[in-house]
């Protein structure tokens, strides 16, 4: 049973480069406290689909629907704005600048005389990380400093900071440690358990069976399945990816 | 070495060369650590000081301004041309300006909509620049016994302090307070640091890159005022040697404090070595070539530290 | 490291040249990549070693604020005396009047003439431009087609154009079927060669004199007609400066040079010198040297008759 509107709703949406058709019609919602598990082969469509949804891509066809209503989303800025962060496998941060400044980048604070409040956005940095539970004292310090799970974490900082009704991320665990990995994934429920809708990109079917509560897969820039994660394991995730066939039902 | 000794050398190893060069020409140099001399020195400085600070402004945008010495110059034979005809200073001054901001912003405008790279689009500029100077003048300089209060601007002091050295003070202060303490300032270094993470963050990335290219070129008309009062004259080519210098101060100065980065102390410092040198130099009577080889040295030396970010400025790699 | 090293090396061997005190004289050429400025500073700075004195030879590389820059810093040497080759007295006004403050004579060359300076050594372009153009004209019979190869950016080759102008309008019958206006001064040789090849080829067998405003100028559009296989007398080509390139070529019987009016650039150096050591070192009152703001030097008129009178060391 669905509540009144999805907070996301994508519908038919089509993506080609040139002669290449990356997706092919594709329709996917997402409700509030949802964690959806978006996964698929190399080349099955999946980063073409949330750049879409990012506002990054325009789409060749179809309709983006957000809380119910439809929304252009022409410039990673219009989808921000609208409540949507998103979280990219290259981090999208700026090496070697501060801790700080790549989490405000974009919607920074000011104080009364409209200048930069620096001394606020160290102390909020901080508290961000600190809900991360990622111990950094220095927010002054360079990114390109910081491990992989850092990093992660500086970007994951960057959407709550947004205030996002929809965070997308993509391989949020895929150059984490296994402690980093598991605080990740403990963020990403406390998300849904706030009422934010995450979309989950990943290869690793143990993140996806841990936090997903619905999983779509994708083959060639179709839609082959889309369902509650249920007792899905995480053999028969793999299992569909390789042969693009749903599992049978189990007796 | 130790790393702290390593990480001062980086920070401050040409600072410290700079130093160390300075002690030389005062124990050397007849004159040279006389007030008048220093002084002298920071007047010299100042409008290649005050140009590197304006080029930097596109530069840490990732995009490379080589038209700012034409504009400069052009912008000079507007503001001298009115003033010869003795209409107001006040509104010559202005005209000096918008020439500056104009040529800047059609910089801006050929870089971020028609997407030409910065190299090439503002070498075009630079070139059309040259060309209505000439046509402005017939490539005979204004040139007059001007209204002295218009001279003041550049001539005068205050306090002991020339004119231009305050100039080049509130102008280090503006650009200072643009990169550290506004939005603007941070989204533009953002924007040159990693563009697609700034567009990616909601950034708009063109605006930032056509700001950092109209910045330099009304830096250059600013420059182009204080020079037609210095030298009560415009010439259409008068401030072209500044390219390289200007160029040369700003590269100096990423070498040093912020390593690799383009920074204020940085550039003052470096306009101020340059200065030194050429005046050092006069005063040790060394042959006036030298000069121009130690800048070539200096500036070689400059650009191998600072080769990335130029790169990434000239070719957008 | 090796940076610091490097300079202070540099700066070492520098401060070893400094020589002790003795007459210090500063010379500014304004552009030293231009042969004439360079004879003429060259010239004073060869004729005060003659006189043992210290010599400081600058060159503006032709920027203004250089130039402004290096009036300063030999003020700050407190030099004993200036000797300016082609500067602009107008535009340094303020660092001309802050040598006069503290007390250095200065002696101009070819630069016009300003209330801080001693006096202007010079020669007169207007006068220089009548002589080349009239034997221009003459050389035709005061009839034909003649090609000009102008340049509007230098003091000196602005006021000869013009007085062209002047002695072709009392010319009806010399007719100006081209002209080239040089432009970029930095790529001027190219420039020269790309405008007045065109003009040559335009109006080839129909032109009878050419007129180039110096002789730099002279030499390329003389190569020119050489490659098109004219011979000298077919074209009259004059121009004006001198020196030794010049003189070769109007002995050459290959080449169409016709004649040139020779400046005495190195006279002028001397002269500037000369000026210096009588009012600053004799104290001559300078009355005694000229009685206006000028020293005004002649230039002379050479074509065949005369060169080989150049020619002489």
């Amino acid at each position: 049973m669905r509540a009144a509107a999805p907070i996301l709703r994508l519908a038919g949406i089509r993506k080609s480069y040139g002669a290449v058709e990356a997706l092919k019609g594709i329709d996917l919602a997402v409700d509030a406290g949802e964690v959806v598990a978006v996964c698929g082969d190399n080349g099955a469509g999946k980063s073409t689909l949330i750049r879409v949804a990012a506002g990054a891509l325009e789409p060749s066809a179809g309709a983006v629907e957000f809380e119910g209503e439809p929304i252009a989303l022409g410039s990673p800025l219009d989808a921000l704005r609208a409540g949507i962060a998103t979280i990219y496998q290259d981090l999208a941060l700026a090496p070697r600048l501060t801790i700080w400044q790549n989490v405000f980048i974009g919607a920074e604070l000011k104080n009364r005389l409209g200048l930069l409040d620096k001394r606020r956005m160290r102390v909020n940095a901080a508290r961000y990380l600190a809900r991360l539970r990622i111990e950094l004292s220095d927010v002054n310090r360079a990114v390109e400093r910081l491990s992989g799970g850092q990093r992660q974490a500086v970007a994951i900082a960057r959407a709550l900071h947004w205030e996002a009704r929809l965070v997308i991320m993509d391989e949020p665990t895929a150059a984490l440690g296994v402690t980093e990995s598991a605080r990740v994934l403990d963020l990403i429920r406390s998300l849904r358990d706030g009422g934010t809708a995450v979309v989950l990109i990943s290869h690793n079917m143990a993140d996806i069976v841990a936090v997903a509560t619905r999983v779509a897969v994708l083959k060639t820039g179709v839609k082959i399945y889309d369902a509650p994660l249920g007792d899905l394991t995480a053999d028969d995730l793999a299992h569909m990816i390789m042969t693009g066939t749903p599992p049978a039902p189990r007796a | 070495m130790s790393q702290r000794v390593e990480h001062t050398l980086a920070c401050y190893g040409t600072a410290i060369a700079a130093a160390a060069i300075f002690v030389l020409f005062a124990v050397a140099a007849p004159n040279f650590i006389h007030i008048s001399n220093l002084l002298e020195i920071l007047k010299d400085s100042s409008f290649l000081a005050i140009l590197g600070l304006g080029f930097s402004l596109s530069f840490v945008t990732a995009e490379l301004d080589l038209s700012f010495a034409n504009i400069c110059s052009l912008a000079a034979v507007v503001t001298g041309g009115l003033i010869h005809e003795e209409v107001s200073p006040w509104l010559a001054v202005l005209a000096g300006l918008v020439t500056g901001i104009a040529g800047g912003a059609l910089n801006g405008f050929l870089v971020t909509r028609l997407k030409i790279p910065s190299l090439i689009a503002t070498l075009g500029t630079a070139s059309a620049a040259n060309g209505l100077a000439f046509a402005e003048t017939g490539g005979v300089a204004f040139v007059g016994r001007w209204d002295p209060t218009f001279l003041g601007v550049a001539r005068g002091s205050v306090l002991g302090i020339p004119n231009l050295v305050l100039w080049t003070a509130v102008a280090a202060a503006l650009v200072q307070f643009l990169l550290t303490a506004t939005r603007l300032g941070m989204r533009m270094i953002f924007v040159g640091e990693a563009d697609e993470a700034a567009r990616l963050a909601g950034v708009k990335v063109r605006w930032m890159k056509f700001m950092g290219l109209s910045l330099s070129g009304l830096t250059a008309g600013f420059v182009a005022v204080l020079l037609t009062a210095h030298l009560n004259s415009a010439a259409p080519n008068m401030a072209g040697d500044f390219l390289l210098t200007s160029i040369a101060a700003v590269l100096v100065g990423m070498t040093m404090f912020q390593p690799g980065r383009v920074n204020v102390p940085g550039t003052l410092l470096g306009a101020f070595m340059i200065g030194m040198l050429g005046n050092g130099l006069v005063l040790l009577g060394a042959p006036y070539y030298v000069q121009d080889i130690l800048i070539g040295v200096i500036l070689v030396a400059s650009v191998g530290l600072s080769a990335a970010t130029l790169k990434k400025a000239a070719f957008g790699l | 490291m090796k940076k610091i090293v490097c300079s202070m090396t540099i700066l070492g061997a520098l401060t070893l040249a400094a020589p002790a005190h003795a007459f210090t004289l500063g010379i500014i050429a304004f552009q030293m990549s231009s042969e004439t400025h360079a004879r003429c500073a060259n010239a004073a700075a060869d004729e005060a070693k003659k006189k043992s004195w210290t010599v400081e030879v600058l060159n503006s590389g032709g920027s203004l604020p250089t130039h402004a820059a290096q009036i300063e810093d030999l003020i700050q040497k407190k030099v004993d005396a200036l000797i300016i080759c082609m500067g602009k007295p107008v535009e340094t006004d303020s660092q001309l009047a802050d040598a006069q403050k503290a007390g250095i004579p200065v002696v101009t060359a070819v630069a016009g003439a300003s209330p801080h300076t001693l006096f202007d050594v010079e020669v007169n372009e207007f006068q220089n431009g009548a002589v080349a153009a009239a034997y221009l004209l003459s050389k035709i019979d005061y009839r034909g087609n003649i090609l000009e190869e102008r340049f509007e950016q230098n003091v000196a080759t602005r006021e000869r154009d013009k007085v062209l102008d002047a002695v072709l309008s009392e010319n009806q019958a010399v007719k100006v079927i081209g002209v080239h206006t040089m432009a970029r001064t930095k790529t001027w040789q190219q420039d020269v060669r790309n405008g007045m090849h065109a003009l040559i080829l335009q109006n080839k067998g129909n032109v009878q004199g050419i007129w180039a405003s110096f002789d730099g100028q002279a030499y390329i559009i003389d190569d020119i007609l050489q490659a098109q296989g004219m011979k000298k007398g077919d074209v009259v080509l004059v121009s004006l400066d001198g020196g030794p390139e010049t003189y070769r070529r109007i002995k050459d019987p290959n080449s169409l040079l016709s004649a040139t009016v020779a400046i005495p650039f190195e006279q002028i150096g001397q002269t500037a010198v000369d000026a210096v050591d009588k009012i600053v070192v004799h104290h001559v009152p300078k009355q005694q040297l000229a009685s206006g703001p000028y020293i005004l030097l002649n230039a002379t008129l050479v074509d065949a008759s005369n060169v080989d009178t150049m020619m002489k060391p």
